[in-house]
């Protein structure tokens, strides 16, 4: 009877042996990619529960080593906004609410192997969540990818207490898998993240600005303009930065650069009018109100009400509030 | 552990005036919404989205000291993402200590499968049949 159990088991572990041995047969890593990545990551030892925290704190001092970024979180107020002591972890939100607190613009790579390598290659370390268990027992993981070798197929990573550990890529992939291949670039905000969409980039940038860090999210904006240097979404988020800074005159070459590619764009419109009539040009803000027109009704109600305040002699209110 | 309804519409208040714009000038927010402007709805929702976060805080042991600067942190996504779906969310932990869990883990279902007669893997267990 005893035995019978263990030819059960046996059974079961072969069959775990042999899928597992059907990961894919596709090449691992293809050429378009360096051999190999090693990134100069500062190596934190693990802290009971704390692997959220610890991983933002080594890539933070990653970038404080080699960028005049300096983190504004103390190791121990980095503990404190990522552990929830009844979870025995750290939420993605929080991550990224905690990465952006101390300075840095928190970017979601697209769940892709690809994208991973593209980052490493350019000395970007990634956060990845991993599964070590199953989807019916997880047991979920962050830690910081620092490199890899295709050589070797397998990716470097501040695992747990020793660094650069080398972890086979299949095994990797499959952990990472679990997640929904979950992984986040943290960047002082002058870099871009190879990966970076437009419009994904400028959602991480506002998020800074709307959690209040507004000079960190113009430099942002300011970088994202090099590389796309005619979005106007880029344009408009950097324009209403200023303007909330109350630094019109930066505002206003933003607007009227936006409105040189797109002249009768109405939010710009509306807004740079708003500018103008609180800098005292009322002339050219009414000029500048009529030109605008919208069919969507709540951005027509507000050209509308711009420009009764213009009318009014731009003394309703004072400065746009944040 | 219990925290002031006080303590709470203070965290509420700050994180509010920190965030959903009132301004007058079309918002940044336009690029990634279609409507234009936060409906008055809206903003009753992230409300109570963050007067969540924060309760869910409280509850999960979170020290009460935190909780202002961590519920401020969040975005409004975040906020209503977080009260949503915190029952489902994966909390990333430790690397090692888990493991001992999950030994104990595998004991206790391979005891009830053995006390349920569906495996015999323990000489202490008898058959509840």
């Amino acid at each position: 009877m005893k035995g019978n159990f263990h030819i059960h088991l046996l059974l079961a572990l072969a069959t775990l042996l042999i899928y597992s041995g059907c990961a894919s047969k596709e090449p691992l890593l293809s050429t378009e990619h360096d051999t190999s990545s090693s990134i100069k990551v500062p190596f934190v030892a693990p802290r009971s529960d704390l692997c959220g925290s610890t991983s933002i704190e080594m890539v933070s001092s990653y970038w404080q080593s080699i960028t005049p970024y300096t983190p504004r979180l103390s190791q121990k107020e980095l503990d404190a906004r990522t552990l929830i002591p009844a979870k025995g972890g750290t939420l993605q939100v929080e991550l990224m609410a905690t990465a952006r607190a101390n300075g840095l613009l928190a970017y979601t790579i697209p769940p892709t192997f690809d994208a991973l390598l593209h980052e490493l290659e350019k000395q970007h370390p990634v956060i990845v969540l991993l599964n070590r268990g199953y989807s019916w027992y997880p047991l979920w993981h962050y830690a910081p990818a620092v490199g890899y070798n295709k050589k070797d197929q397998t990716i470097l990573m501040h695992f747990s207490d020793r660094p650069n550990e080398a972890i086979n890529i299949a095994t990797f992939k499959r952990l990472w898998e679990r997640s929904g291949n979950w992984g986040v670039v943290l960047l002082p905000p002058e870099y871009l993240p190879v990966s970076a969409s437009p419009k994904a980039f400028l959602r991480s940038a506002y998020d800074l600005e709307k959690t209040g860090m507004r000079d960190n999210a113009i430099i942002a904006y300011k970088s994202a303009l090099q590389r796309w240097p005619k979005d106007i979404d880029i344009l408009f988020a950097l324009a209403n930065a200023y303007h909330h800074s109350n630094k019109f005159t930066a505002a206003e070459k933003y607007y009227r650069k936006l409105l040189s590619i797109e002249p009768l764009n109405p939010l710009a419109l509306n807004n740079l009018s708003d500018l103008l009539c609180h800098i005292g040009r009322q002339n050219e803000a009414m000029a500048t109100i009529k030109k605008a027109d919208s069919d969507n009704i709540e951005i027509q109600s507000i050209i509308n009400a711009t420009q009764k305040k213009i009318l009014n002699g731009c003394t309703l209110q004072a400065s746009p509030k944040k | 552990m219990n925290i002031s309804k006080l303590l709470l519409s203070f965290i509420l208040s700050i994180t509010l005036l920190t965030q959903t714009s009132w301004a007058q000038i079309a918002s940044t927010e336009a690029i990634f919404k279609q409507a234009e402007t936060l409906s008055s709805k809206d903003k009753i929702i992230q409300f109570t989205a963050r007067q969540d976060v924060a309760k869910i805080l409280v509850q999960m042991d979170v020290e009460p000291t935190m909780i202002k600067d961590r519920v401020a942190a969040m975005t409004d996504e975040e906020a209503s993402k977080f009260a949503n779906e915190i029952d489902t969310m994966p909390a990333g932990g430790d690397a090692v200590g888990a493991l001992v869990g999950a030994v104990v883990f595998i004991f206790v279902v391979l005891l009830i499968t053995d006390i349920l007669g569906l495996t015999k893997v323990f000489d202490f267990t008898r058959t509840v049949r």
